[in-house]
Order: structure tokens, then C-alpha cells, then sequence
């Protein structure tokens, strides 16, 4: 039996035994409506306050200003739409590396009439301050921006857009789902309006995340119903996944920072094992900017999905840059916006690290992949497989 | 995804990897949608495949299936070999999910170009 390696935490992480813990009850005995006047709903609704509170003080911030939602996605779908329902029209500043949840989102209000402008990044991935001054107009009614990229793990100097945007008077919005729980956020000293995140990128459960919302922000909702989350986001409460995302934070509030350490040295043990072993490699990213845990990895002339699989069959999960999808590939949007060539880019591979991978982990999986990739070019007709 | 344990089994083991040295016909195929390069190296002998030899790019399903294609195409016809459809490499790794179907194309089309060079090298066509 294979040994199993999971590295895949940007796409999603296990529940702590914490966390599902704290959860349970509200499956069963506390399955009240929060919105009911009576004693279950009173439970419930203890419970999800109890849990909405943690995630404030992990902020600093107000209870009040925390929305709950069902995933980052609609987090970043209300933080953006919510604006601009708000203002009616105007101008959206965000990048070409965003996640598809804010991309897709800002298209979307192009075709209802708004403007928008999507800022380069530099081999890094990184969106230029000055970028951002630059495009502001006096129309431009939100700027967002990840905090940090899935795929390469860039962090974005969000403390000096923020600088900017607030001297603008424009709201900031922050995908945070890859930073939360993950590197410290001070949303007032970053300047960060609107902030969204999820639980399941930190050991909470899957359908349950939330948007910060700093207070005097002008949103409207874009969800229709019950009065719920004071008026912000309509539909009845996932109490369970509330109280799971609050331990969730409550355990990285007191785990963020020895865990950072801990991934940072076994992300470089990993990009050293294989640069040492592999030609024609090269890290994506901020070389320190960095996410923790994250080591994506092109190899030149290798197929990222045929290195995906090579590696599962030895029990390792990761993710590929360029995923195949009925016979049409397109190579990661984020490595051609930093400017890789295709003949690396298709060769993206992504490591995500987390709680459970150890030092024994990576070893593993750098004695598995230098004897695949190796494999692979040899059987290739391009690069040096070349006749 | 679910891939069958023999397309698994030539993924994990490929046979006849690697460039064939003076062979008798040459053919390659692109999937241009997806980027998978296929190319074949046959050895004829009286109008029959007695070793074919691949080499690829793409994702894994495309690397098992020009393995499989080697294992085929031996002791094929060349005018056989020449008209080998898609649904026998398909068959040959045990069936392929519907968004990997373009590994068989890939290596048909591949195995077909080396069938037609090694027969106009023949001057038979």
C-alpha cells in the first residue's frame, strides 16, 4: 500500500476534530431555526453568535460587520455586486489573476453597464501599486483584489493599495479565502472594506464562509427573502457550519503562526529537494512573498495532468495548472498573465501544504516525482526527447 | 475520473517508449485542442508491423494509449494499420472517459500517418 500524501489544502482542507466536534449538537439537539422566538431557536441562534463572535475578534472587528454566506464564492459575489447595486453604475478596478469568482462576477456587471480595468501582474504575480493609482478614476465605485493567488501563492501588497484606496475614498474589497486563518489581516491598518472568506480553506466545513463588511459601506443586497444577517444576505442560517467556521478560526488564531514557520520550511524543503534532482524547473511566485504552504512548480515539456497522475498512483494529491477538460486544455490564466511561456506553463503542478504534512511527506513525494518526470521526458517527442 | 485498471497498468508501465533508430515509417498526430503530440516509429517486415515504438506529450490517458497503440499495431497490416479507428485504441485501454476521448483520436491518427509513410517509403501508395 501506497503511502498517502495530501497536498491540495488551497482546494480544500479536512475538518479538525475540534471543529466537527463543536458542530455536532447543532445537527440534533440544538436543530433550531436561529429566527425562532422560542427556546430551540434560542439555542441556535446563542450558537451562531457565539461562532460569529469568534470570527470578529479574530478580525478585530464588529460582530455586526460579519455576513455569513455559503462559500467564498458568493461571498465575493456580494461583496462586489452589493457595491455597485449600491451605486447603480460605475467603474470596478480589479486583476487578471483573480480567482473565477471575482472575474466572472465583475464581467458580469460589464454586461449590466459598469466599467472595468483588469491590472497586469509581474512575473511574480504581483499587482503594482502604482497600478492601482493609475487606474482610478472618478467613477470607480470598488477596488478588488485576492489577497493571495491559489495557484502560486503570491501575496498581494494589500497594505499599500490600501494606503490607496483609502486616500480615493474608494471601498476596498479583499478575496481573502487563501489568506484567512492563513497570514495575519488587520483590516484596519490594510485599509480593507470588504473582506471574504471560507470555511473550509482553514479545517471548517464545506457551504459555510462570510464577508466582512466594514461599517458606513454602501451595499445593497442582492439576495432577496427573510430579514436575516440584518437585511444583508436573505436565507436561513447554517447554523452548524457557523459554529464550525468559529472554532475553525478560534483554533488558527492560536495555531496561525507556529504552523506558518513550520509550512514555510517545508515548502523550501520541497523546491530545494527538486531543483537539486530536476533540470528545466522553476518555481512560480513570489520567492518569499509567498503563501506558506504553497510550492507550484513548472516542469518545461511535461504535461501537468501526466505528472498529476503519475504522482496519484503513489497516493500523492496535487493539483495540476492545466487541467484537460473534453479534449480542450488552456494553460493557467494566471501563469500567462505573469508572463511564463506555454512550453512551462503547461507543466504547472501545485503543492498546497497543510496540518498533517510532514517532513517525511515532502521526501516522499521529491523521490516520487524526480523518477516521473524524468519518465515522462524521456518518452516525450518534444524537448529532449527530441530525435 | 475513473481509468481502467489496464489504461493505469500502461501508464504505469509504458511499452516501446522511445525513439526507433532508421525505421521504416514515421507518423505523428497533434491534438491541437489540447496540445497532445503522438508520434510512432514502425519496423515493417513483408508488409507487416513487427515493432512499433511511440514517443508523447500529454496527459496521462494519451501517454497509456500510444503505449497500448505499440501493442497493437505489431503484426497490423500496413493497409490495415493505415484505417486502425479510433474505438480499437479506445478498446485497447479499456475504455476512456468522455472528456479523454482524444487520446484515441490522437493515436489513431498518429499510427495511421506512420502506416501511410512506411507505405509510400514502399512505393506502394
Amino acid at each position: 500500500m501506497n503511502r498517502r500524501v495530501y497536498l491540495d489544502h488551497n482546494a480544500s482542507t479536512p475538518v479538525h476534530p475540534e471543529v466537527l466536534q463543536a458542530m455536532l449538537p447543532y445537527f440534533s439537539e440544538r436543530f433550531g431555526n436561529p429566527s425562532s422566538v422560542h427556546g430551540f431557536g434560542r439555542e441556535a441562534r446563542d450558537g451562531m453568535e457565539a461562532g460569529r463572535e469568534q470570527i470578529a475578534a479574530f478580525l478585530k472587528v464588529s460582530k455586526d460587520e460579519i455576513v455569513i454566506t455559503s462559500g467564498g464564492t458568493e461571498s465575493d459575489n456580494l461583496g462586489i455586486k452589493g457595491v455597485a447595486a449600491a451605486r447603480r453604475s460605475g467603474h470596478i478596478i480589479t486583476s487578471q489573476i483573480e480567482h473565477h469568482a471575482v472575474l466572472r462576477t465583475v464581467q458580469a456587471l460589464e454586461q449590466d453597464g459598469f466599467t472595468a480595468t483588469y491590472l497586469p501582474v509581474d512575473g511574480h504575480g504581483m499587482v503594482s501599486p502604482a497600478d492601482v493609482r493609475a487606474a482610478l478614476r472618478p467613477d470607480t465605485i470598488v477596488v478588488s483584489l485576492m489577497g493571495a493567488n491559489s495557484e502560486v501563492g503570491t501575496l498581494q501588497p494589500i497594505r499599500e493599495i490600501g494606503r490607496i484606496t483609502r486616500e480615493a475614498g474608494v471601498p476596498l474589497h479583499v478575496d481573502g479565502v487563501q489568506i484567512f486563518g492563513k497570514v495575519p489581516i488587520d483590516v484596519d491598518a490594510f485599509g480593507i472594506d470588504l473582506l471574504s472568506f471560507s470555511g473550509h480553506k482553514i479545517y471548517g466545513p464545506k457551504g459555510v464562509a462570510g464577508l466582512y463588511i466594514r461599517k458606513g459601506t454602501k451595499m445593497a443586497s442582492i439576495q432577496h427573502g427573510g430579514e436575516h444577517e440584518r437585511r444583508r444576505r436573505a436565507g436561513t442560517e447554517n447554523v452548524a457550519g457557523i459554529v464550525g467556521l468559529g472554532k475553525a478560526v478560534e483554533i488558527r488564531a492560536r495555531e496561525m503562526a507556529e504552523e506558518a514557520v513550520r509550512l514555510t520550511a517545508l515548502r523550501d524543503r520541497l523546491w530545494d529537494g527538486v531543483r537539486g534532482r530536476v533540470e528545466e524547473v522553476r518555481l512560480n511566485g513570489h520567492p518569499t512573498e509567498r503563501l506558506p504552504g504553497t510550492c507550484n512548480l513548472c516542469f518545461r515539456n511535461v504535461e501537468s495532468e501526466s505528472i498529476v497522475l503519475g504522482l496519484d498512483l503513489k497516493g500523492i494529491g496535487v493539483s495540476a495548472g492545466s487541467a484537460c477538460t473534453s479534449g480542450n486544455v488552456e494553460p493557467s490564466y494566471v501563469l500567462v498573465a505573469m508572463g511564463i511561456p506555454l512550453d512551462w506553463a503547461m507543466g504547472s503542478v501545485r503543492s498546497s501544504l497543510g496540518h498533517a504534512t510532514s517532513a517525511e511527506d515532502i521526501d516522499y513525494v521529491i523521490e516520487s516525482v524526480v523518477p516521473l518526470v524524468a519518465k515522462l521526458r524521456t518518452q516525450s517527442p518534444v524537448g529532449a526527447g527530441r530525435p | 475520473m475513473q481509468y481502467s485498471p489496464t489504461l493505469i497498468d500502461h501508464f504505469r508501465n509504458p511499452r516501446n517508449a522511445g525513439v526507433m533508430r532508421e525505421p521504416d515509417g514515421v507518423g505523428e498526430e497533434e491534438f491541437t485542442e489540447c496540445m497532445d503530440l503522438a508520434r510512432f516509429y514502425l519496423r515493417v517486415r513483408d508488409g507487416r508491423v513487427e515493432e512499433a515504438r511511440f514517443q508523447a506529450y500529454g496527459c496521462g490517458p494519451t501517454l497509456a494509449a500510444c503505449s497500448a497503440g505499440t501493442e497493437i499495431a505489431a503484426g497490423f497490416t500496413l493497409e490495415d494499420l493505415a484505417t486502425v479507428p479510433p474505438a480499437r485504441i479506445e478498446a485497447a485501454v479499456g475504455g476512456l472517459p468522455p472528456e479523454r476521448r482524444h487520446a484515441a483520436l490522437v493515436v489513431a491518427g498518429a499510427l495511421r500517418a506512420a502506416a501511410r509513410d512506411a507505405l509510400a517509403r514502399n512505393g506502394r501508395r
